[in-house]
């Protein structure tokens, strides 16, 4: 691993751009294949405010989308430096139009992936690629909600959770040690240099932390560098073309998808329920979600969507779990963002405070297990258990929902006025969502309230008109940045082609979520390093 | 019938060799013992197999021989110059190392340098390869980890070890090619090659695929039924192996029963990226590898009545 050197080019076969998940799964993957490798990384390896600065842009409105230097870190490892883990593939419907989705439809199938998901569950160190009760737990019987049967939603899919590993942490020896890999460090993208008819990449430009600014000469050129920074590399190199590289119809930032989530309602279960993790032989925590059928989708028109049982509103101690008045008494003392939304569910007055001490007066070894949890399985360990969960003592949960986003062109990134430190524009972003994406929420909870009642599970309630409020209540996802230069067929409604190579040039390839056409319901990563394992093979067949 | 003299016949591999030998229709195994062994009916000699004398009387009247002699780096280099001078041209099968191969990372097939520049183990075993030069009809085989029923170190010790949860899914520590090789394997090459003369050189011994070692440590811990494996935080192999790794040792030694250590020799190993390849030993001797599922359910079906006990 070196910083640039001097020299005025670095010639190689394949450079990447990006080390984040994606550029590092890419980059191991490709000199596996016997190909050289230069991958290039703006960002050191630790956290760094000057470099995170890049990042900053304008969010055109703050209540519907977080800061742009939030979610997402310019460093060895990338957004895998800090993300939750959460697991999934998508579903074979997620590939296919709908009809009732404009623009849906990927231009390939569920079996183009197929080969690329284990290694990629592998790489992410999330486990076997199994991700439902019978291939992951063969014998597990305890269900999530005793004697659900739906007739929308199944129960027996799991997400499974990554370390959460660190990319950069995890595969920096394997990086340095391959004689076949480079790294450079500290090297910004600030230019995208095109031949004179645009369809060849002829070299980079990179801007190293001494201020220099080195070409960078390869065969091929792969950009890994997220859903946000790939529409600004290509936006801002437009030399050659004009309106961006790959631009000329106009496509490349627009379809911007994140996902909606929120946590709703009040699920009073009559029976046993099951919502913790289960832990898969190879240590990796699972847990079950609600998932809506490709089915019921198809019948109601409207969009993928899972739920998880969560626990109920911390703030109202009729939960009556000790853990949960706990969280709540203790709200000071946890990170500013969590106190945030904890204050969102509502302030207590003394009554309250009295009824949580209550809670916790009556079961104190159920606090003390869980701090235990959280210093030795969560905090010490290098597999964490990835989130709260605990069982109210009233058997009522509230529900965790994550929904897929419609792809709709309005929604877009857009290169401001504004420059950083390297004389980049910074990003501008417009994050929208539509009426069908509202839609799809409601319907999707309204089927499970009937799913639930008509298995004789309980009572889910929930308030429609709440929908919309609960699901922008944070904004959009953090950190799943979609569709910003899509992969299709035709070149005047999309970016790359089904080999993700930008239409018409010849040796420019994009990987990560950017090429994503449609969000699914299913967080993007797994998927992403999936179709980078792919595309190393499919630059593979390129060279031969 | 072939007349086969077995050095190192009390070891894990010798014995298992001079067994198959003695269940063969075509060779007689006569075992080289330091000690007389009671319990062995097999045709035996007692003799010192680092000495220059007793293999040269050892010798008269085989048609091959059998060198399994480990040991410490010393009796590594007495056994190959005593032996490779006493041969004369008889057909020899020297178990050989990896080891030779030292810190060499990537594929590595039998014409990579030999590179001792790991410990005094692997210097011998370089040394012991150079010394066959002076004998005229040796094939050196190369295993990598031999594992199966019998074997201490790869099955007992991985076994004891996942127990305890030190060991698991190591992470970046365990990203190193494990190099596995049944036991069975390794028998059937030292009988193929004991058949096939033109066969001469260094074979690689480990089967093809040979997972890394988080996946060998998962699927015998499958084998085992010692599931969920656990994620060994990289500070707490450190831990393992430096702060226990001595302790632990000595109580091995004084008390025989203690968990094994984690000697950081054993830790490199897990982390280093070497992949033997074993297409000679598949095409030259035709070994039919043994599935690692399988092997695995040997060797749990082995330690099973222990841990009963």
């Amino acid at each position: 691993m070196t910083d640039l050197p001097d020299t005025p080019a670095i010639a190689g076969s394949v450079c990447v751009v990006g080390a984040g998940p994606v550029g590092i799964a890419l980059a191991l993957r490709l000199a596996e294949l016997g190909r050289d490798v230069v991958l290039l990384e703006a960002g050191g390896t630790t956290h760094d405010a000057s470099k995170q600065d890049a990042y900053r842009g304008t969010v055109t409105d703050p209540a519907l989308h977080y800061p742009l230097d939030e979610y997402r870190e310019r460093r060895l490892g990338g957004t895998s430096t800090i993300w939750g883990g959460r697991c999934m593939p998508l579903d074979p419907i997620d590939f296919a139009p709908r009809d009732w989705i404009p623009d849906s439809g990927w231009p390939i199938g569920p079996d183009a992936l197929a080969a690329y998901y284990p290694d990629a569950n592998r790489l992410c160190e999330a486990g076997a690629f199994a991700y439902t009760l019978d291939a992951a737990f063969p014998d597990v019987r305890k269900p999530m909600i005793a004697g659900f049967a739906g007739q929308h939603f199944t129960s027996d899919t799991l997400e499974r959770f990554s370390c959460p590993t660190d990319f950069g942490k995890r595969y920096r020896d394997r990086l340095a040690q391959s004689p076949r890999i480079r790294v450079l460090l500290g090297a910004a993208v600030t230019h995208i240099a095109l031949n004179a008819d645009g369809t060849a990449v002829t070299g980079l430009s990179v801007r190293t932390d001494a201020g220099a600014t080195v070409p960078i000469v390869a065969q091929a050129y792969v950009l890994a560098t997220g859903g946000l920074e790939t529409a600004r590399l290509l936006l801002a190199s437009r030399d050659v073309q004009p309106s961006g590289i790959g631009n000329a119809h106009d496509v490349v930032g627009r379809y911007y998808m994140c996902h909606l989530a929120g946590t709703i309602g009040a699920f009073h279960a009559t029976g046993a329920v099951w919502h913790g993790y289960d832990m898969a032989a190879d240590g990796s925590y699972c847990r079950r979600r609600l998932a809506l059928t490709a089915e019921t989708q198809t019948a109601q028109r409207i969009g993928n969507f899972v739920a998880r049982l969560h626990h109920p509103r911390i703030a109202d101690p009729a939960h009556g779990a000790s853990v949960l008045s706990a969280l709540y008494l203790g709200r000071m003392l946890v990170p500013a963002h969590y106190r945030k939304r904890l204050a969102d569910e509502g302030a207590g007055g003394i009554a309250t405070t009295a009824r949580h001490a209550w809670n916790i007066a009556r079961d104190p070894l159920a606090v003390a297990g869980f701090a235990k949890q959280m210093l030795v399985d969560r905090r010490l360990a290098e597999r964490k258990f990835p989130s709260v969960v605990v069982a109210p003592k009233n058997n009522v949960y509230s529900l965790d929902f994550h929904a897929e986003q419609e792809p709709q062109p309005d929604s877009r990134v857009t290169l401001g006025e504004d420059r950083d430190a390297f004389g980049m524009p910074r990003l501008t972003v417009d994050w929208r969502y539509t009426r069908g994406d509202v839609t799809t929420v409601q319907t999707a909870l309204a089927l499970l309230s009937d799913d639930l009642a008509r298995s004789g599970c309980g009572r889910f309630d929930f308030d429609p008109d709440m929908v919309e409020t609960e699901m922008t209540r944070y904004g959009a996802y953090g950190g799943h940045h979609i569709g910003t230069a899509r992969m299709g067929d035709d070149p005047r409604r999309s970016v790359v082609d089904k080999d993700c190579r930008v239409h018409g040039i010849a040796n420019l390839h994009l990987a990560g979520a950017a090429v994503f056409p449609t969000s699914s319901q299913a967080n993007p990563t797994l998927t992403a390093v999936a179709l980078a394992l792919r595309l190393a093979d499919r630059l593979q067949v390129g060279a031969a | 019938m072939m007349r086969v003299l077995v050095l190192g016949a009390d070891g894990f591999v010798g014995l298992r060799v001079a067994r198959a030998l003695a269940a063969s229709d075509w060779a007689v195994p006569v075992v080289g013992c330091r000690r007389a062994n009671a319990a062995c009916r097999l045709e035996r000699i007692v003799l010192d197999a680092t000495d220059r004398a007793d293999l040269r009387q050892a010798v008269i009247g085989m048609d091959a021989i059998v060198n399994c002699v480990a040991g410490d780096a010393r009796t590594i280099v007495a056994n190959a110059d005593a032996l490779f001078h006493a041969a004369a041209d008889r057909r020899i099968v020297h178990m050989s190392s990896m080891a030779v191969y030292g810190s060499a990372i990537g594929m590595v097939a039998e014409d990579a340098p030999l590179l001792p520049d790991t410990n005094a183990y692997a210097v011998a075993r370089v040394e012991a390869e150079h010394l066959a030069e002076a004998a005229h009809n040796v094939v050196m085989l190369r295993p990598g980890c031999i594992y199966g029923a019998g074997s201490a170190q790869w099955s007992r010790r991985i076994a004891d070890l996942l127990t305890l949860r030190r060991i698991g899914d190591l992470g970046a520590n365990g990203d190193g090619g494990s190099n596995v090789v049944h036991i069975d394997d390794v028998v059937a090459a030292i009988l193929s090659a004991l058949r096939t003369p033109e066969v001469r050189g260094p074979v690689n011994l480990a089967m093809p695929d040979a997972p890394d070692w988080n996946g060998y440590f998962l699927a015998f811990a499958r084998a085992l039924g010692e599931v969920p494996v656990r994620r060994v935080p990289g500070w707490q192999l450190t831990l393992d192996t430096k702060g226990l790794a001595i302790p632990l040792k000595l109580a091995e030694k004084l008390t025989g029963r203690l968990p094994p250590p984690i000697p950081p020799s054993l830790a490199r190993l897990w982390r280093q990226d070497i992949r033997l390849d074993p297409t000679r030993a598949s095409v030259a001797l035709g070994v039919q590898w043994t599935p690692l599922a399988v092997g695995l359910a040997e060797a749990a079906a082995w330690l099973r009545p222990r841990s009963d006990a």
